[in-house]
C-alpha cells in the first residue's frame, strides 16, 4: 500500500472526541483490527497519594503540539510499517471526571501485527514530547501537573 | 540585535505573569544566555530556569544553541498531556 493512502489524523481540539468518526476515518478496505487507547479525567485517585479531582484544565502550544503529534505518527510508521491508519487527538480546555481527554488509535489488517504496541507507543510518546499541560483543580486547591521527561536533541 | 518573540506556558506563564513578550537580544546570544537574561530581568522566573524546556521555532533546543533572528521561543515545564 502506498504511504499516501494511509490516513493520519493529528489534532488538538476543544470539542468532544468522536471515537466513531475517527475510527471510520482510519478504517480502510484492508483493515481488520484497530487498537484504541483513550484516557479520561479520573475523579478519584487512589494509587499513590489519594485525592479527588473536580476538573482538569488543559492547555497546549497548539502548532508545536500538532507538529509533534505528526512526529509521533511518523515514528509509529517507522517502527510498525504495517500500520494502516493513525489518529492522535488531544482535547484541551476544562474537562470534568469521566470525560475522554486523549485518543490514540491505530489500525492494521490483523491484530497480531503490532497494532496494540503501536497504540501504546503513541500514548507514551505523546506524554513525553507533545507540549500539552494540565492543571488539576480540587476542592482543596489547584496545581499544575508536571511531567518528568526531558527531550533529547532531535526529538 | 535580533528581534525575538517569547511564549510562556503553564507554570512558567503563571510566574511570568504574561503569555508572551517580544525583545531584542544580541545576535550571538545562546539559549543559556537567554535564560541568564530572563533570570535577571524577571526574578520570578529565576527558579524556573533550572528545569524549563525551551523550543526554537517549535523544535526542542538546548543551552548551547544560538537564538536566530525573528525566532519564536517557547518556555514551558516538562509536558503533562494525555
Amino acid at each position: 500500500m502506498k504511504p499516501s493512502s494511509r490516513p493520519t489524523i493529528f489534532s488538538i481540539t476543544e470539542s468532544e472526541i468522536d471515537l466513531n468518526d475517527l475510527l471510520a476515518q482510519i478504517t480502510l478496505e484492508s483493515t481488520g483490527a484497530a487498537a484504541i487507547f483513550t484516557g479520561m479525567v479520573r475523579g478519584e485517585t487512589r494509587r499513590g497519594e489519594s485525592h479527588d479531582t473536580a476538573y482538569l484544565e488543559y492547555e497546549a502550544y497548539v502548532p508545536m503540539a500538532e507538529a509533534k503529534m505528526k512526529q509521533v505518527a511518523d515514528e509509529i510508521r517507522e517502527k510498525w510499517p504495517v500500520i494502516e491508519g493513525i489518529a492522535i487527538v488531544q482535547r484541551i480546555g476544562r474537562l470534568y471526571p469521566k470525560t475522554p481527554t486523549v485518543l490514540i488509535a491505530c489500525t492494521a489488517a490483523h491484530r497480531d501485527t503490532g497494532v496494540f504496541e503501536a497504540a501504546r507507543y503513541g500514548i507514551d510518546r505523546l506524554k513525553e514530547i507533545v507540549p500539552v499541560w494540565k492543571k488539576e483543580v480540587s476542592p482543596s486547591g489547584e496545581f499544575w501537573v508536571e511531567g518528568d521527561y526531558i527531550p533529547k536533541p532531535g526529538e | 540585535m535580533n528581534h525575538i518573540k517569547l511564549l510562556f506556558f503553564a507554570t512558567i506563564r503563571d510566574r511570568a505573569g504574561t503569555k508572551s513578550l517580544e525583545m531584542e537580544i544580541p545576535a550571538d546570544m545562546t539559549i543559556q544566555g537567554l535564560k541568564d537574561k530572563l533570570s535577571t530581568d524577571y526574578p520570578n522566573l529565576k527558579d524556573s530556569m533550572k528545569s524549563v524546556l525551551i523550543t526554537i521555532n517549535r523544535e526542542y533546543a538546548f543551552d548551547e544553541a544560538v537564538v536566530p533572528s525573528n525566532a519564536e521561543i517557547a518556555l514551558f515545564p516538562p509536558v503533562s498531556g494525555g
